[in-house]
């Protein structure tokens, strides 16, 4: 989306240029890709199927892999098997899903295999750069879509309970995700509701991380009505 | 996700001792080949059950190629199963291509049966249980009347057998060329088998006693069913061919179907990008508008019913997008029908979109989220911004089209500006239509429903 996420920008760059690896069966966005990041990101390895993908980022170690969704090779699965076969990384290694649809199901499936965000393949090299970084910083990369699929799957009522529980979107997590589906930057999320942008980040945190684990009957419904489980 | 351990499925292995039955086994369940292997052997030494369930196997599992044929049009990515069900709804417009020839509807054994998805198997299995029990019974001492039981058994096979020719040949359409209705042929069978019996027993007896006949029918009968055993490998086998083949001819419709829609859509689009080449903003339209279109294809959710508020949101946004040239993203959040008020939110939000494209400056982002409560739709965009309260009040676009039909509604409005954009937020409470006016904003708009308002032209 092409609005998302705007912001953080400068801050968050490490002294040392951001590493990353490209994955994406089609050479010419790959190369079109590369050249769109910014200047600081440095282009370590490219791969075009799961089993390339998955011994460049072995090999190279990035910081962060840009993971298109729909990859050949591997059992099928597309980003998921690069990110099963690299599960072993996940700590190091930081994953951003990249793909050009905009199907539940493949969006929620990356994510639940650990990628650390969801952006489409039509946003600009600028909003890319910001993802990368931000991801490189141990941050989520919500996009409006991702935030409403999320608002789908959780439902739009608050938790009584705060924070801790796995099934539920707090009430600030949910104000986050909707002013993120709505189109607001971090930054501009921060602004509206009298928040830090770090507290911001550490809410789509959060809920990432509720994406990932949650055992939820909805979202797990919600998963198996699309083909997911 | 939690992908469940992935099993390879059962086929049979090209590298094989006899028929790669114990490779494919041993692949399958992920078991060493040669523990497998030698617990195929032992079990043959124990009363032969190996040997049957390897002859078992090697009817019944396919080999490596034959099934690879067969999955090659299952769905790699999650894109392909939207691709690969055919829009039940709409007309073949592949038809011309190919799709001649194809006597019934490519709906196959296991769509016909959707509850029973193994019905062969189950049936062979059912029989085999059959005979392990009534030969169980006799090892214990009871007394089955195996003759009676063996003809019965020999008709049934014979009519399954029987049954499952026809079945296939009617499907397949080779024996079908005096195709009358479904109803109709089967009636002609059933007539026709009953006067072929009814002719040879006449004859029968004719010549001799009922008993005669009985004996004679049996008889021959079980000679009937006794070929049919033999020959039900080869039966197997071509029925596997067939299907093969059919699944062959169904993929092949559908990427007919799927050609033709690339072909009405996405080629045409592309002649015309190529043909308005220098002209950014058609170009930027076009390939908007097409992968607008390609991606409703792709992606659209067969169970939804149409017509509902998100549909005609994006249908709004579609227009925006399409008379403007200017990117509109929409996400939306639950759902519910259309009447009146909701058609007014759409108007609404349709006005507040082509402002948000004619006067900010990048994409614009929609968002519609819809509770049990109230419907909310949000309508942002990345322009200069502007002051509210300075509008002319003439202006009639923002004032009637936007404010006024929401408070006529029972609905509110409400516009934020700042130089980072504008974002106009549209409630509708759904339960009772009497809604407080112009009240609320949804708690953190900066200006009111009240103040008219419209951004400068």
């Amino acid at each position: 989306m092409s609005n998302q996420p705007l912001g953080k920008g400068a801050e968050s760059v490490q002294s040392t240029a951001t590493r990353v690896v490209i994955v994406d069966d089609h050479a010419i966005f790959r190369s079109g890709l590369k050249a769109d990041l910014d200047p600081d990101i440095l282009v370590v390895g490219e791969a075009g199927t799961v089993e390339e993908a998955v011994a460049v980022i072995a090999a190279a170690r990035p910081d962060v892999v840009l993971l298109d969704v729909h990859l050949p090779g591997g059992l099928g699965g597309g980003g998921r098997d690069v990110l099963a076969g690299s599960a072993a990384l996940l700590g190091i290694t930081r994953f951003l899903a990249l793909s050009v649809s905009d199907a539940a199901e493949d969006v929620v499936s990356v994510i639940r295999a650990g990628a650390r965000g969801y952006v489409t393949k039509s946003i600009s090299g600028a909003e890319i750069s910001d993802a990368v970084r931000r991801v490189a910083g141990g941050d989520a990369v919500f996009s409006p879509r991702l935030a409403g699929f999320v608002l789908d799957a959780f439902g739009t009522a608050p938790a009584d309970i705060a924070d801790d529980e796995l099934d539920r979107l707090s009430a600030r997590e949910l104000e986050v995700m909707r002013l993120i589906a709505r189109g607001y930057s971090y930054k501009e999320v921060a602004k509206e509701l009298f928040i830090s942008i770090k507290t911001v980040e550490t809410h789509v945190s959060a809920v990432l991380r509720k994406l990932q684990l949650s055992s939820r009957h909805e979202l797990t419904r919600w998963a198996a009505e699309r083909r997911l489980l | 996700m939690t992908t469940p351990a992935f099993r390879p499925p059962l086929v049979r292995s090209s590298d094989r001792l006899i028929a790669g039955v114990c490779a494919g086994l041993a692949n399958h369940l992920g078991w060493p080949v040669r523990m497998v292997r030698i617990g195929m052997v032992v079990a043959a030494l124990a009363g032969g059950a190996g040997v049957a369930f390897y002859a078992w196997l090697w009817i019944m599992v396919p080999t490596a190629d034959e099934s690879s044929k067969l999955s090659a049009r299952q769905p790699a990515s999650p894109i392909a199963p939207a691709v690969s069900a055919p829009p039940v709804g709409e007309p073949a417009a592949g038809g011309g291509a190919v799709g001649v020839g194809i006597g019934a509807p490519p709906g196959s054994w296991r769509t016909r049966f959707p509850g029973m998805p193994y019905g062969k198997e189950i049936l062979l299995g059912a029989g085999l249980l059959l005979a392990a029990g009534i030969l169980i019974a006799r090892l214990v001492g009871l007394d089955v009347p195996l003759g009676t039981l063996i003809p019965v058994a020999a008709i049934l096979g014979g009519a399954a057998i029987a049954w499952m020719q026809l079945d296939e040949t009617r499907r397949a359409g080779l024996v079908d060329k005096t195709k009358a209705d479904q109803a109709g042929g089967w009636a002609r069978l059933a007539a026709g088998l009953a006067l072929v019996v009814a002719g040879v027993l006449l004859m029968v007896s004719g010549s001799g006693s009922w008993e005669q006949t009985w004996l004679a029918l049996l008889a021959s009968v079980a000679v009937l069913g006794g070929v049919a055993l033999v020959l039900l490998p080869w039966g197997l086998k071509f029925w596997r061919d067939l299907e093969a083949e059919r699944t062959g001819r169904a993929r092949a419709t559908e990427r007919a179907e799927i050609a033709a829609h690339l072909h009405d859509s996405v080629l045409q689009t592309l002649a015309l990008i190529q043909r308005r080449a220098g002209n950014e903003h058609d170009v930027v339209r076009l390939a908007r508008a097409q992968e607008r279109e390609l991606r409703g294809w792709l992606y659209r959710d067969p169970d939804r019913g149409a017509g509902q508020l998100s549909d005609r949101i994006k249908e709004a946004a579609a227009e925006v997008e399409d008379s403007l040239g200017h990117a509109v993203e929409v996400v939306t959040v639950g759902d519910c029908g259309m009447n009146e008020r909701t058609e007014a939110l759409v108007q609404a939000a349709r006005e507040a979109m082509l402002n948000a494209a004619r006067h900010g400056g990048g994409a614009v982002s929609v968002y519609l989220e819809v509770t049990d409560d109230a419907a909310d739709a949000f309508v942002k965009d990345r322009g200069p911004g502007f002051d509210p309260g300075s509008i002319p009040p003439d202006r009639l676009g923002v004032r009637e089209s936007i404010m006024g039909r929401m408070r006529r509604h029972g609905g509110t409005a409400a516009i934020t500006s700042s130089p980072d954009g504008t974002e106009v937020r549209l409630r509708l409470p759904l339960t009772g239509a009497a809604a407080p006016q112009g009240a609320g904003n949804n708690g953190n708009g900066t200006y009111g429903a009240d103040n008219n308002g419209e951004e400068p032209q």
